[in-house]
């Protein structure tokens, strides 16, 4: 059975690259472009991984609300936490919520692909 | 500018109808009323149901949700035949703290001469209901109009004692969980008779969803429940689709109940006989 990942990102050309990206890797892949629509999957699929952009542009930081709820619902699906920002105080923060990656952007989808095979194997 | 998410979800021309059969147990397994069921824009990660509420939930939109969905429900229920009944699922919350909605409802049963007679509201409680008397307010101007009344999820979450005696429903809408390998569960069964003898001290009717097996049917039969929805019997579908498959799941081969759609049979309680449609 193919893993399954859910990848939170409101930008709409990154939703389209990671998408094809990861299915073409073998994974079953979800994007969500909110939080409440992310949180909905959530409760209704199992996933191996989530990956989330710390700030979603028009929500503010609500990228960390997110991973705390991730957290809360699956303490063993993988977390990779994506940011293009320095901030190091959210980033303690999200560390603190036991994220198993950070990746700084911009980053290769191949990198981001190593980092998810590293995490949860390589598709079969 | 993109449309949000849930401003594409909440648009009636996005979402589709479908219906499935609730069949009187006896009477050769008459097609008594149909639930009309909503499903989210297609291509979309919300088109199945409970993600689609869930998601909608989470952004605290049910009032406005059930709106579109009544709009779209509206729509489709014009190709229903005329002599069945439609069950359409309504949040509390929307009934209790949207007090425009029973106006938003009679007004779109107008805009396509729809009677209200013809309606059943089920209820389902998610959330504490924020305002019980607009509630009782808002179940008081439905009935008067001939709208009937049932209680979704019973066993489940909110649909409690409360609800029931505060609701006074004319069906209680008994969950799946409670069908659910029936025969072989005796406390199973202590708990379904418990409401099936609660429900006949309230002159309510009991419908059992979600039956998976023919035994359990059986079985759910023997408790006197009179009224059944199943994937078994027939699964949801757009209502064309229904009508050709004549109300039966694929591959069934009972008798078709279109021969018997006809309101006037034998009626087995009195509250049975106030709920078919004139």
């Amino acid at each position: 059975m193919k893993s399954r990942i859910l990848i939170l990102e409101d930008d709409d050309q990154l939703v389209r690259s990671y998408k094809e990206f990861f299915s073409d890797e073998g994974y079953e892949v979800d994007c969500a472009q909110e939080v409440e629509e992310a949180e909905a999957l959530l409760a209704h699929f199992p996933y191996s991984l989530v990956i989330t952009d710390l700030r979603l542009s028009k929500l503010g930081f609500s990228g960390l609300d997110f991973i705390k709820h991730v957290r809360q619902v699956s303490a063993q699906t993988r977390i990779i936490v994506l940011t293009g920002y320095s901030w190091p105080e959210i980033e303690a923060e999200a560390l603190a919520c036991k994220i198993d990656a950070f990746v700084k952007k911009p980053t290769q989808l191949q990198e981001l692909a190593d980092t998810i095979d590293m995490l949860i194997g390589v598709p079969a | 500018m993109k449309k949000s998410l849930i401003d594409i979800v909440l648009d009636p021309k996005k979402l589709s109808v479908v219906f499935q059969p609730i069949f009187r147990v006896e009477h050769q397994l008459e097609v008594y009323a149909l639930e009309a069921l909503v499903r989210g824009p297609a291509g979309t990660n919300i088109q199945r149901a409970d993600i689609l509420f869930d998601y909608v939930r989470r952004k605290k939109a049910e009032a406005e949700m059930d709106r579109s969905c009544l709009s779209a429900i509206c729509s489709a229920a014009l190709k229903v035949p005329s002599q069945l009944s439609i069950n359409v699922n309504v949040h509390a919350w929307t009934l209790g703290c949207s007090a425009e909605f029973v106006d938003f409802f009679f007004k779109k049963l107008r805009n396509y001469n729809l009677r209200p007679e013809r309606f059943t509201i089920e209820i389902v409680e998610h959330a504490p209901t924020c305002n019980v008397p607009e509630l009782m307010d808002s179940i008081a101007r439905l009935r008067d109009s001939g709208v009937s009344i049932a209680l979704d999820d019973v066993g489940l979450g909110q649909s409690n004692y409360r609800m029931m005696l505060d609701c006074d429903p004319d069906y209680f809408k008994l969950d799946a969980y409670f069908a659910r390998n029936l025969g072989a569960d005796a406390r199973r069964r202590a708990v379904v008779q418990s409401v099936v003898t609660l429900a006949d001290a309230m002159d309510t009717l009991v419908v059992a969803e979600g039956i998976e097996t023919p035994e359990d049917l059986v079985e759910v039969g023997r408790s006197g429940i009179e009224l059944v929805q199943a994937n078994i019997l027939c699964p949801a579908m757009p209502i064309g689709e229904l009508l050709v498959a004549g109300f039966r799941a694929p591959g069934s081969n009972r008798p078709g109940p279109m021969e018997v759609l006809a309101p006037e049979v034998k009626m087995s309680s009195t509250r049975l006989a106030k709920c078919v449609v004139p």
